[in-house]
């Protein structure tokens, strides 16, 4: 096996920045939600794929997610998930207090034009939502390639601290 | 209290943050406008700038104007000393122009004009998901931690 190939942090930065203002301002083309979900969904897999390589197989579900939370972020997002909650049925809260692609987060309090009043102030959940569509998709692409077919959706409301809802479907068969 | 403003100019020339601590002279009397006074400064980095590269005795390249340069390349002046005030400049390699005023009784800003890109700029600034480059902005944590930097060295109260 050749020496792993290493990236710089800001490179993963920068593209993820990029790829929202792609999508957002091409007139023709897929809209950014389905090609951020195309991207994250394959790169997901192949991420988890990785990941996973060397490890036993996870077949129970509760395995899965702690995969994810430990392993996968840590990869990904280079922290591990700091709080998980579950309800037992298939809904799992994946809780990270500083998520590190969010964390330089603000609005910008600059009017369009000297003179003009400032612009009003946006709840902070809305403007990170397009930003939060990619790392949904890297984790439901995960999630398929261990075998399971999950909804995740992510809520900002306390930047930066992200709360990542999985909601199992079921099982896919491999 | 040390410093006094502080403007970043991107490439073309349009001031993209500004902010005073102490202005004792108002713009009114000086640039006359806040506009005026954003085109003087300018001016007068990109003149000294040119100025300096055409007068250098040692370098023997020339340089095209308005070519990005790496920092330490090429001409650059570091900072003008007046009996009023001193101003500090830092331009990066793509072309933003970092100027400080403080005190003429302050050393080198060198370094810290490179930490004040480096570590505040590109950190809080550039890998903002709302920052559009070449847009006039103003952040909020940017603010600040220039503010408490400021404060580290000394220079605001």
């Amino acid at each position: 096996m050749g020496k792993s190939r290493q990236c710089a942090e800001s490179c993963v930065d920068y593209l993820a920045l990029e790829l929202v203002h792609h999508y957002r301002t091409q007139l023709q083309g897929p809209s950014l939600q389905a090609a951020l979900d195309a991207v994250g969904e394959r790169a997901g897999r192949q991420l988890a794929e990785r990941c996973a390589r060397d490890r036993a197989p996870l077949l129970e579900q509760l395995e899965a997610v702690k995969f994810i939370c430990k392993e996968f972020w840590g990869e990904v997002f280079r922290k591990a998930v700091d709080n998980l909650r579950t309800n037992h049925r298939g809904t799992f809260v994946l809780r990270d207090t500083q998520f590190r692609w969010l964390v330089r987060l603000s609005q910008n309090q600059m009017p369009a034009q000297l003179g003009q009043p400032l612009p009003a102030p946006a709840a902070k959940a809305d403007l990170a939502a397009d930003f939060l569509l990619l790392p949904c998709a890297l984790v439901r692409g995960a999630l398929a390639q261990l075998g399971w077919d999950a909804a995740v959706t992510a809520d900002a409301a306390s930047l930066p601290q992200v709360d990542f809802t999985v909601v199992m479907r079921q099982q896919v068969q491999r | 209290m040390g410093c006094m403003t502080f403007y970043i100019f991107n490439r073309k020339g349009r001031c993209q943050y500004y902010h005073e601590w102490q202005r004792l002279k108002p713009i009114k009397q000086g640039a006359g406008s806040q506009d005026e006074d954003f085109k003087l400064m300018f001016g007068l980095c990109w003149s000294m700038r040119a100025l300096a590269t055409a007068v250098d005795p040692k370098n023997p390249s020339k340089q095209q104007m308005g070519a990005p340069m790496r920092i330490g390349d090429g001409c650059s002046f570091n900072s003008i000393k007046t009996s009023n005030f001193k101003l500090h400049y830092l331009e990066s390699p793509s072309g933003l122009k970092f100027v400080l005023t403080t005190d003429p009784t302050v050393g080198s800003m060198v370094e810290q004009l490179q930490y004040i890109y480096a570590s505040l700029f590109v950190e809080l600034v550039a890998k903002n998901p709302l920052y559009t480059p070449g847009d006039a902005f103003l952040f909020e944590p940017f603010s600040a931690a220039l503010n408490k930097y400021m404060r580290t060295l000394g220079l605001l109260s």
